[in-house]
C-alpha cells in the first residue's frame, strides 16, 4: 500500500517515536536523503529528557517513583529539559542536510524552518496571536516556542551531527504540541520530577495551552496540512504501517 | 603530538554561550577518530563533538561548564 506520507500521523510508542527520529537523523548522516519530516502521536506515555539528567544523585529514586506512576523516564537526542509525552501530544520531527558557515544557517534558521510554518498553519485555521518566543514559567522553555497569545503550545529543540565524510551537518528539529487535555496534567509530572531531583524551579499550567482550547474541534489527522507545508518529503510509512491517512 | 579539540566557530552564528552537557568518555580514555566525544548545548540545540583523530583524551571543559565558540574543550595525545 502506498501512503501519501506528508499527510499521515503515526501512532507510535514513545520509545519507537524517539527511535524513528534518531533513524531519520542517521539517514541524513548516511547520505540517504537530504530532508524529511515525520509526525507521530504517542500511544503510551513517558517523561522524556536529555541524558544529562541521569547525573543527578536523586535520579534513580525519582525514576522509580515516576515509573510507579506510569510515567517512565526516557532519553532523547535533542536539548532542553524534561517534556511529558502522552497520547495528548503530537510530535513533528524535521531533518535537513545543511552547511554551517553559509549565511543564515544556524540553530535560529532551523527553528524558523520548523516554527514559522506552524504559526502560519495556526493562523490559517483562525487562531489569533500565534508567534514564536519564550514563555516564562513554562516547562522546557526556549526562545522558539510556538505560542498562542503568549502561552506555550509547541516546544522545540534540536540535534546537530556531522554528515559522514563531509563538512555538511545534519540537523534534527523537533516540535511537541499538546493538543488535548488540561496542561496541568503534564505540568504536574514535570514539577514532580523537579521536586524529585531537588531542582528549585516549578512550572505553571496557565503558561501552557492545549490546541483544543483554541480549536475545539481539532482532529489529530489535521496535522497533515501542516506537514504538507514543510519543504521536506514525508517518510512516515518507513516507520509504521499504522499511520492514519488524512 | 597533541591535538586541541575546539568548539567549531561555525556551530552557531551569534555570540551565544553554550554549555557542556555531556562527555561520553573520561580523561585518560583512548578514543578513535570519529567517536562521539561530547555534547554542547546552546538554545536547546545539542551539537555533537566528534574526535578529529585517535588518541588519549584529556578533558579541559567539564560537564555544566559554559563554553564559547572557538574554546578548547579537550586535548588528544596521539
Amino acid at each position: 500500500m502506498t501512503i501519501d506520507c506528508t499527510r499521515c500521523l503515526l501512532s507510535l510508542t514513545v520509545e519507537a517515536g524517539l527511535a524513528a527520529e534518531q533513524a531519520l537523523l542517521e539517514s541524513i548522516c548516511a547520505g540517504e536523503r537530504d530532508a524529511a519530516v515525520l509526525a507521530w502521536q504517542p500511544s503510551d506515555r513517558a517523561l522524556v529528557m536529555p541524558l544529562r539528567y541521569q547525573r543527578s544523585a536523586r535520579f534513580p529514586a525519582v525514576c522509580k517513583a515516576l515509573h510507579q506512576q506510569r510515567w517512565p523516564i526516557m532519553f532523547r537526542l535533542t536539548g532542553g529539559e524534561p517534556v511529558p509525552q502522552s497520547p495528548q501530544v503530537i510530535n513533528v520531527a524535521m531533518v535537513r542536510r545543511c552547511r554551517l558557515g553559509e549565511p543564515g544557517v544556524d540553530f535560529e534558521w532551523a527553528y524558523l524552518q520548523m516554527g514559522s510554518p506552524w504559526c502560519a498553519w495556526l493562523q490559517a485555521q483562525g487562531v489569533a496571536g500565534a508567534d514564536l518566543g519564550p514563555v516564562s514559567a513554562a516547562y522546557c522553555d526556549g526562545r522558539f516556542n510556538v505560542r498562542i497569545q503568549g502561552r506555550k503550545l509547541v516546544g522545540t529543540a534540536q540535534r546537530w551531527r556531522r554528515v559522514r565524510h563531509s563538512s555538511d551537518m545534519a540537523v534534527l528539529v523537533h516540535g511537541a504540541m499538546q493538543f488535548d487535555g488540561d496542561p496541568l496534567d503534564l505540568v504536574t509530572v514535570v514539577n514532580d520530577f523537579q521536586a524529585g531531583i531537588d531542582a528549585p524551579r516549578r512550572f505553571l499550567a496557565e503558561r501552557h495551552i492545549a490546541l483544543r482550547e483554541a480549536i475545539p474541534d481539532f482532529q489529530p489527522q489535521a496535522i497533515g496540512v501542516l506537514l504538507a507545508s514543510y519543504p521536506a518529503a514525508g517518510v512516515n510509512s518507513e516507520f509504521s504501517r499504522t499511520s492514519v491517512p488524512v | 603530538m597533541q591535538i586541541a579539540i575546539v568548539i567549531p566557530v561555525d556551530l552557531w552564528e551569534d555570540d551565544s554561550e553554550g554549555v557542556m552537557t555531556a562527555w561520553l568518555f573520561n580523561s585518560g580514555d583512548e578514543v578513535d577518530e570519529g567517536d562521539l566525544l561530547a555534547e554542547v548545548m546552546v538554545e536547546k540545540a545539542q551539537y555533537e563533538i566528534i574526535a578529529p583523530s585517535a588518541g588519549v583524551l584529556t578533558i579541559v571543559k567539564h560537564e555544566d561548564e559554559v563554553v564559547i565558540k572557538g574554546a578548547i574543550i579537550a586535548t588528544l595525545d596521539a
